[in-house]
């Protein structure tokens, strides 16, 4: 997994967000052993602690869940993944609507600027489009 | 309990000050920045803390402990520069850090060794500037200590060589520990502390949570820092 | 601490005595081969004989050099240079540090000492010579005895505990200086030098006073009042046995000055 970090916001929240994207991607796959908070936290650069601090929070959400002895395990409640995919796509549309809006389109401009790029781009529009 | 704690330290070489009325304290379980521009006084801090230099005002503890003998054995310190004997080959390291510190673990120094290819028979003179830099670190980080105390552990090195030295401090790094990572490059460093003390002209400026800064300042400690610098 | 202290001072620099005996007690043994070859006429083995004669003193010379240098190197290179970084951060104390020091050296100086009496044997051996040597010994033990009407054995260990006890006060002199120099930010081999002589200064003028207060002070007046005198054997012994009591008072105020400096003002580059 490709580990990316912004300077704006905290880094356990881009840790936990990153985390969802591996799960919704199958990067790490339901029902999964995750590595150990140490392990995850070399890999991606980052202070242990704050791994630890993003992987409760994902406990917290019910993504992820720990076993006392055996470590910490994705989910495999396959609706729940879900929902995180769609807020996750949710999120990058807030964020694509926030930009296009800034830039001074309004809603019909968009779809339809959205139609012309699907006939436009061919069979990659799929991904374009989130 | 704090690992280790300043108490309205100061130290003056000559009439210069290096250190003004310092008080900070520094609890087990977190990896500290301790953050400045040249000649700020990260140094002379850490130095005062391994009783390289003794306190002209005030004083430094080390597990409520004057740095000493006995304070020594608490804590793993890595120098400015690299000064493991030349001579020796590796395999004499290893016993000279076997030998005078308990908490040594060989094993994982070894292990550690072998992942970069250094055999036992080599000798520290015939080593790359990097390698050697590599094997102080090891050696350093091989301990279970309760203080680390990294005096710029990636100044002068590529950003291949700054990104193994960072994973085996966070890789090995006895988590009941404080480590103090002491540098002026902190874009490097960033996501690896917890938290962060600015010092500048001998004075502590700062000392906060690296989430807290992004949270409440909306900008990485990296950009903090240049601001509060600004020269 | 101590012990694994000494052990690894000991590997230090047994890397760098070890062959230097080595070398020294194979020139030896060409001495003797060349010291029998010497009779012929054959004039290039007699050039050759005479450069392994040369070669032999050399190395009786560098083996004193090299030790001496050594003392100074070890303390200079591994407490004040780079590497006292991990020296003095070890969980060992100042004392600890500068006894490994002084002992490693003293041994050093001893074994030099050994190494070339033993190359003297080696170069100088043949039956007669041993012979001789064996007569030579007891013969002269008996002489002193004689003549001086005591254990030629107790002078000569006298003699030996002052060599040593010069040796180590000479040493910790130029620990002294050496620390004290290098407290300084700059110039600090230039002022270890510096500190040096003015030691030499120093003590020399506390002896000469000194000297000149046993002449004419109250000791002397005591001593002449209690009509006490001492002459011959007893004489020669109260004076070896205050000659190595100056000599570890001498070392015991260079320790001092050296632990008390490396524990105060310890500042490496």
């Amino acid at each position: 997994m490709k580990w990316q970090f912004s300077s704006d916001a905290p880094i356990y929240s881009q840790l936990i967000a990153q985390i969802k994207v591996g799960i919704v991607t199958g990067a790490f796959p339901p029902g999964e052993r995750l590595p150990s908070v140490r392990d995850l936290a070399t890999e991606a650069g980052v202070n242990p602690n704050t791994m630890q601090r993003a992987l409760t929070e994902l406990e917290r959400d019910g993504l992820v869940y720990s076993q006392r002895t055996t470590g910490r395990f994705v989910t495999e409640d396959q609706a729940m993944i879900a929902s995180a995919k769609r807020s996750l796509a949710e999120r990058h549309i807030q964020a694509f609507l926030e930009a296009m809006t800034h830039l001074g389109y309004d809603r019909e401009e968009i779809l339809t600027l959205l139609r012309q790029e699907e006939t436009k781009g061919g069979e990659d529009d799929g991904s374009s489009g989130v | 309990m704090a690992v280790l704690e300043c108490k309205d330290l100061s130290k003056h070489y000559g009439n210069a000050p290096a250190l003004n009325h310092v008080n900070l304290a520094v609890e087990p379980g977190r990896i500290v920045g301790l953050l400045g521009p040249n000649g700020s006084g990260k140094t002379t801090l850490i130095k005062l803390a391994n009783g390289l230099l003794t306190p002209s005002e005030g004083e430094v503890l080390v597990c409520d402990m004057a740095p000493g003998k006995e304070s020594h054995e608490s804590v793993s310190y890595l120098p400015e520069r690299t000064c493991i004997p030349t001579w020796m080959s590796v395999k004499q390291l290893l016993d000279f850090y076997g030998d005078f510190y308990r908490d040594f673990n060989r094993k994982a120094a070894e292990e550690m060794l072998a992942h970069l290819n250094i055999r036992l028979t080599q000798r520290i003179k015939q080593m790359s500037k990097g390698t050697r830099e590599k094997v102080q670190l090891i050696m350093v980080m091989s301990r279970a200590a309760k203080l680390y105390l990294l005096d710029e552990p990636i100044g002068g090195v590529d950003p291949a060589t700054r990104d193994y030295i960072l994973s085996t401090i966070i890789g090995n790094y006895n988590p009941e520990a404080a480590v103090i990572i002491s540098t002026h490059l902190i874009a490097d460093v960033e996501k690896v502390l917890d938290e962060v003390i600015f010092i500048n002209q001998g004075q502590v400026v700062l000392q906060s949570s690296v989430d807290e800064i992004r949270e409440e300042k909306g900008m990485s400690v990296d950009a903090l820092f240049r601001e509060v610098f600004k020269c | 601490m101590l012990i694994k202290l000494l052990k690894h001072e000991f590997r230090a620099t047994a890397r760098i005595m070890g062959p230097l005996y080595l070398i020294l007690l194979a020139v030896a043994l060409g001495f003797n081969f060349s010291a029998r070859l010497m009779d012929t006429s054959n004039v290039v083995l007699n050039v050759l004989a005479a450069l392994v004669i040369l070669a032999y003193v050399a190395a009786i010379i560098g083996v004193f050099i090299v030790s001496f240098i050594l003392m100074l190197q070890r303390f200079y290179k591994n407490l004040l240079g780079d590497e006292g970084y991990i020296m003095f951060t070890l969980p060992a104390s100042v004392h600890q540090h500068v006894w490994s020091k002084l002992i490693v050296s003293a041994v050093w100086f001893i074994a030099t000492g050994a190494a070339v009496i033993l190359s003297v044997f080696v170069a100088a051996f043949n039956v007669s010579f041993l012979a001789d040597l064996a007569s030579v010994f007891p013969e002269l033990f008996r002489e002193l005895n004689a003549y001086y009407a005591f254990n030629g054995t107790a002078f000569i260990l006298e003699f030996l505990v002052l060599m040593l006890a010069a040796c180590m006060s000479f040493s910790l002199q130029f620990y002294a200086a050496l620390a004290v120099g290098h407290s300084f930010a700059n110039h600090k081999m230039a002022l270890s030098v510096l500190f040096f002589f003015v030691f030499q200064f120093v003590m020399q003028l506390i002896s000469g006073t000194l000297l000149v207060m046993l002449d004419q002070g109250p000791l002397q007046s005591l001593l002449s009042g209690l009509n006490f005198h001492v002459s011959g054997m007893p004489a020669i012994h109260i004076a070896m046995l205050l000659m190595i009591a100056m000599t570890v008072i001498y070392g015991a105020v260079f320790y001092i000055v050296t632990t008390i400096t490396l524990k105060k003002r310890l500042n490496l580059e």
